[in-house]
């Protein structure tokens, strides 16, 4: 990072040129590499110091050099394969940003497309069997942009939601109400959303329907069943997920009736938001605080409780949180205790036995229609979870389950992919929607809020029969026991 | 790096055809075409992309007329900088013509551009119960424009054959922007053949008519382990020596199988030196698995230690990831691999290992061993950081000795990746001066501007200076003394500028078509007995020796040509082509040029991509491209398949030569000296 060295573009060529008779005998040891001319060091706070890869911690370089250009992954790449454009693809993206720290690649400026269109869904790190970290480093590479996680909206929003969390949900509440109230240009133009740092909110919400005015932290903090007071053990205790908690209140609460009716008692644990909206909008110092806020709280229960699981309902939101331990390698207090949290971790996807699920009843069933599965990025390439959802859904489905061709290519949502980036993004949802035509399925279940809204979304346009559904919500409802489930 | 700027001028034309935004000039985009997935890397001034085939023709033109040389791309994941821009220029991005267009299960053809995925079109046939038989580890990305441009194979190519094997018919833009259709079967010089494997430099394919095949109805895979790599190898040459044609026949050595294991629980016994897959396959299932059961006694005789039948898909699957993932998994070991790709005749695959391995110890490096065991074609995997000035020259050196290595054993320098740039070098120890003049004759016949993916596949001046040939590498043909009086007088003949009528048998040619003035040259006399190597499966027989002649002499030794019942000699059967399947059996010949040159195309090893496919060229040259003298055959040692009765083409010369074809004889036979009566109008 501080010393600047430099290969040049002809270092291969100048090794087979001026190739000698002597053999040279030293085995290479490959050396961690320094080189960085990516950013100056004064802003290092600003990026990771290092990347936590499937092959051991590397440095920014040493991870990007990883890539040797096989192309294995371009074709689980949905950016590239839409626009087949090498710059637009996960190994461009590796290498411009190899070439930037390299200092071949002169301004990050250039390469500011390229990583801006990046969905950072990891179906390229899937692929790859070096399993090179291509989100991570199109992070860092943005990171790198002028004025990126800068701009007003950004920090005002992660501002609020960081030290005023509540002051947050008033706003959010604000923006619906007017909303509500018809007014929904009103609200664009008082550019609420864009505080908020939603600037497609506006969009998302009249893709749900209906909009929550009591958020499910509200609810369950009211609920002293979740109260931690006067317990001395919980079985799980429930994280509470931006998309679940200001958007999806439905999907939360599921989310509780399902734990509770197969897990035992548990908690709602109070959280702050994951970090997940900072470190996507660039600002990883606030993404470490809201990290440090979750693990400290999580050190308090557990003080109290020893090990317990720490569950969210969404997958971005669970893989971030397990991923942790990266924004801290060079915090060695921080370190091993955002491990420890994240190794608590676990999304609702992989935590529901599917063993204790029951065959649903019929008339559930024939509610829920044709089900198939929607694989969530953060889901199958963050977390590698793609079974376990699989053997519930069978399970409980039985043969109205049907597989999804392409499960795990992108909807399109990722984040505020879509909103950003909302010509690419209806491409990439329009091939899912092909695809779930194709099995003519009336429920797609997702994990993710994201994908929820977007999948939704386009259904609502393509095919208003369909409808995509959280794992929770799908289920809560068909183990219900007033729907005559609920025993195994 | 360009002093000038030669694009902008031309945006707006180029724009008016491919459309806003198809023409980028940008810095990521000219940086995100400067590498490939091989070693080299070299910036281009412009990247074009198209929407549609038709766009690629105009294009070209206006690219041609500005003197602006250019390349086709698709999924660059080719290992020899095949598309690297050498001389910048313009690079053709056509991976979004990815349509296929046709699936004519009738008559077993598929339709498809360039950009389709290979892997892509497999499933695409699967409903239909076909498949295509190339099947490049790379097929996941790599296209079927790249696969021709590289005559790319695959595991399954020892019993289908390579790429070219497997093309029926090409559209090509040539690199002045005409559009061509060309199929082998078409009279005269094989054009198409010559395209696949030629890497850019002789036109740009925008369709491709496929051949595709049933899915066999059984197909075995069983995997064999090994505790030294020479057994395995035994095993190999047995199973081929005894008749068995596998679909596939792969090995691997423990350090490839530990990289694509990935930390999985190894299925093989500890001490696995090296693993070998088998997979047979066919329409009857008894013999399958008599044959499985033979196979499986070869491998236990030969030394195997663990054998296994894959007992359900998700077995096989499993075998072919990790036979598969080999190569990409290498990634996990170091940033860089460099790939080797020799060929060596199958016999010697044992001392070509050995050499290989203390290569590879001498420069200390690390490398996997993954091969196609059934084809004699070795890839060497090394790992290496690029970083690292030393090691890279350690690779680079450890690469070129293995090819020497290949060269020496009687093989050659590729089997399916490709000459490119980085291979280059090589070519000068592989050919002698005669065949590279000939393959320069052929890209000039073809692109005298030089623009269609400059510097590649032929060494350029520096080259020769950058390392020295090895010393009596290039081990040249013994000639029979009749063959020698061939050559002797066409040198005598070339020097007069006196015309010749090639003839053999007579089979064909009549008396009353040879031209008059044009002394006949009876090739009669080159009527040896073939030379039949048992063991590799080969026979080198002289082009005067009747087809049914040289079928005695191999069933004398237990063998056979797989080819129709036809009359005539060798030499005739190949430049008539009156049976164009002909070329999948033809692996080598011996020509004599217009000048009295003798040069030595193709070899004895079944694959080989160095230089161009000219074996192929002269099927159907009816004599006018060149004087051949001896040919080499694949053989076969089971029993000879059954061939339909073969109807011969009535007017088998009957041909209106392609502006192309004229332009190679022109490069070729300047003098018109033979066989003067087929191009009759070249003069003008
Ligand atoms: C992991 C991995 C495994 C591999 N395994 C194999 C293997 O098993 N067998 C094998 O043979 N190769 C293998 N390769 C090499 C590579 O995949 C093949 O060479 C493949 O055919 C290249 O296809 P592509 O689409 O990437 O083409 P590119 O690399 O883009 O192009 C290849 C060449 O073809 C030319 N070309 C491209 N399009 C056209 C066109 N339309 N008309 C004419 N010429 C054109 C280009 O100019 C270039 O010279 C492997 C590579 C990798 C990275
Ligand atoms: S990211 Fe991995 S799969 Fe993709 S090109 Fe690089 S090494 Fe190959
Ligand atoms: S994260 Fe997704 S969009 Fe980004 S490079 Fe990888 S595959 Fe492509």
């Amino acid at each position: 990072m501080l010393q600047h060295k430099t290969y040049t573009d002809e270092t291969f060529d100048k090794g087979r040129k001026d190739m000698d008779s002597t053999v040279v005998t030293a085995v290479s040891s490959h050396i961690p590499s320094e080189t960085n001319e990516l950013y100056l060091h004064e802003q290092a706070q600003r990026h990771l110091h290092s990347l936590l890869t499937d092959l051991g911690e590397r440095g920014l370089y040493d991870a990007a050099a990883q890539c040797n250009r096989c192309g294995y992954c371009e074709t689980s790449c949905p950016t590239y394969m839409l626009t087949g454009r090498e710059p637009i693809s996960a190994r461009g993206r590796n290498q411009l940003v190899r070439l930037l720290v390299e200092g071949r690649a002169k301004d990050p400026s250039i390469a500011a497309e390229s990583l801006s269109t990046c969905l950072l869904c990891g179906a390229c790190s899937s692929a790859c069997y070096a399993k090179v970290p291509t989100p991570d480093i199109v992070l860092e590479g943005r990171r790198a942009l002028d004025g990126y996680g800068d701009n007003f909206f950004a920090r005002a929003a992660v501002k609020t939601l960081l030290d005023a969390p509540r002051l947050f949900a008033f706003w959010l509440k604000l923006g619906y109400l007017v909303k509500k109230t018809g007014l929904p240009r009103l609200a664009a133009k008082l550019g609420i959303y864009d505080f908020l740092g939603m600037p497609g909110l506006a969009e998302a919400e009249g893709a749900v329907g209906h909009v929550p005015l009591r958020f499910a932290a509200e609810i369950l903090r009211k609920d002293p069943a979740l109260h931690p007071q006067g317990r001395t053990s919980v079985n799980w205790a429930y994280f509470a997920a931006c998309g679940p908690n200001y958007l999806f209140t439905d999907v939360a609460l599921a989310t509780v009736r399902l734990l509770r009716r197969y897990s035992g008692e548990g908690i709602f644990i109070e959280n702050q938001c994951c970090g997940l909206l900072a470190h996507n909008y660039g600002r990883l110092e606030d993404a470490r605080e809201f990290a440090r806020r979750n693990i400290l709280r999580y050190e308090e229960l557990k003080a109290v409780f020893g090990d317990f699981p720490v569950i969210a309902d969404c997958s971005s939101c669970a893989a971030f949180m397990k991923s942790y331990e990266q924004l801290f390698t060079a915090d060695a207090d921080w370190r091993p205790r955002a491990a420890a949290f994240a190794a608590a971790v676990k999304d609702i996807l992989e935590f529901v036995p599917a063993d204790k699920l029951p065959h649903a009843a019929q008339a559930e069933l024939e509610k829920a229609g044709k089900v198939t599965y929607h694989d969530s990025c953060r889901a199958c390439h963050g977390q590698g979870i793609r079974q376990e959802p699989r053997t519930a859904l069978r399970r409980l489905a039985g043969k109205r389950y049907t597989e999804l061709p392409e499960s795990d290519w992108c909807c399109g949502g990722a984040g505020a992919f879509a909103f950003t980036q909302p010509e690419l993004s209806s491409r990439v949802l329009d091939r899912k929607l092909r695809n779930i035509a194709s099995v003519q399925a009336d429920t797609v279940v997702v994990g993710a809020t994201s994908c929820l809204i977007q999948i939704n979304h386009g259904l609502k346009a393509a095919f208003p029969s369909a409808r995509a559904v959280h794992y929770s919500s799908l289920l809560d409802e068909l183990t219900a026991p007033e729907a005559g489930g609920g025993h195994s | 790096m360009f002093k000038t700027d030669r694009i902008s001028a031309l945006k707006p034309e180029l724009e008016a055809i491919v459309g806003e935004g198809n023409v980028r000039t940008e810095e990521a985009e000219i940086l995100a075409y400067s590498y490939d997935a091989g070693m080299a890397k070299a910036r281009p001034e412009v990247v074009i992309a198209f929407t549609a085939p038709e766009q690629v023709a105009p294009v070209v033109k206006i690219l041609h007329k500005a003197g602006i040389p250019f390349l086709p791309r698709l999924a660059g994941t080719n290992l020899s900088g095949g598309t690297i821009p050498l001389k910048g220029g313009a690079i053709l991005n056509l991976s979004r013509l990815k349509k296929i267009r046709q699936i004519d299960t009738a008559a077993r053809l598929a339709l498809v551009e360039p950009g389709v995925v290979n892997l892509e079109l497999q499933k695409a046939l699967e409903p239909y119960g076909y498949f295509y038989a190339p099947d490049p580890a790379s097929q996941k990305v790599s296209t079927i424009g790249g696969n021709i441009g590289e005559n790319a194979g695959g595991p399954l190519c020892l019993k289908y054959g390579v790429t070219s094997d497997n093309v029926e018919k090409l559209e090509v833009v040539t690199p002045d922007g005409e559009v061509k259709t060309w199929s082998y079967r078409d009279p005269g010089p094989d054009l198409m053949s010559l395209l696949v494997g030629s890497e850019g430099t002789l036109g740009i394919v925008t369709h491709a008519w496929l051949k595709i095949l049933p899915i066999p109805r059984y197909i075995k895979t069983a995997s064999a382990s090994f505790n030294s790599m020479d057994d395995a190898m035994k095993a190999v040459t047995r199973v081929i020596g005894d008749g068995m044609v596998p679909r596939a026949l792969e090995a691997m050595d423990s350090v490839s199988l530990d990289a694509a294991l990935n930390g999985k629980e190894s299925p093989f016994p500890a001490g696995t030196e090296a693993v070998l897959i088998i997979e047979l396959d066919g329409s009857d299932a008894a013999k399958v698995t008599r044959e499985l059961d033979d196979v499986k006694k070869i491998c236990s005789s030969s030394g195997c230690a663990f054998f296994r039948v894959a007992a359900e898909e998700s077995e096989r699957d499993l075998l072919w990831q990790a036979r598969k993932g080999a190569y990409p998994a290498m990634a996990r070991l170091a940033p860089d691999v460099l790939v080797e790709d020799g060929v060596v005749p199958r016999p010697r695959l044992p001392e070509a290992l050995r050499q290989t391995r203390e290569i590879l110890s001498k420069y200390k490096l690390t490398a996997g061993l993954l091969f196609h065991a059934g084809d004699g074609n070795l890839h060497p995997n090394m790992v290496f950081d690029r970083r690292d000035i030393q090691e890279v020259k350690r690779v680079k050196k450890a690469g070129y000795e293995i090819l020497k290595s290949c060269i020496a054993l009687g093989g050659t320098i590729s089997g399916e990746h490709g000459i490119g740039v980085e291979k280059r070098v090589a070519m000068n120890w592989l050919y002698g001066r005669a065949e590279l003049d000939f393959f320069r004759r052929i890209k000039e016949a073809f692109d005298p501007a030089g623009l269609a993916n400059p510097d590649k596949i032929l060494p350029v001046a520096s080259d020769a200076r950058g390392e020295e040939p090895p010393a009596g590498l290039a081990e040249r043909a013994s000639l029979s003394p009749e063959a020698r009086n061939v050559v002797d007088e066409l040198r005598l003949r070339a020097r007069s500028g006196a015309p010749t009528a090639v003839t053999g048998l007579g089979t064909r040619l009549k008396a009353e078509r040879i031209m008059e003035g044009a002394k006949p040259l009876d090739l009669r006399a080159l009527r040896g007995r073939a030379a039949i190597d048992r063991e590799n499966l080969t026979a080198r027989v002289e082009a005067g020796v009747p087809l049914g002649e040289f079928r005695a002499q191999l069933k004398e030794a237990g063998l056979n040509v797989e080819l129709p019942d036809l009359k005539g000699s060798v030499g005739g059967l190949i430049a008539s082509k009156v049976f164009p399947g002909l070329r999948d059996v033809l692996l080598g010949l011996e020509v004599v040029t217009a000048d009295g040159e003798l040069l030595e195309l193709g070899g004895r090893t079944v694959k080989n991509v160095a230089g161009y496919d000219a074996v192929k060229l002269f099927c159907g040259s009816m004599g006018a491209y060149g004087v051949i003298i001896a040919a080499t055959f694949a053989l076969s040692a089971g029993a000879r398949r059954q061939h339909a009765a073969f109807e011969e083409p009535a007017a088998w010369d009957a041909f209106e030569p392609d502006t192309l074809h004229l332009r190679l004889k022109r490069a070729l036979d300047p003098g018109n000296l033979l066989n003067p009566w087929i191009y009759r109008g070249l003069a003008q």
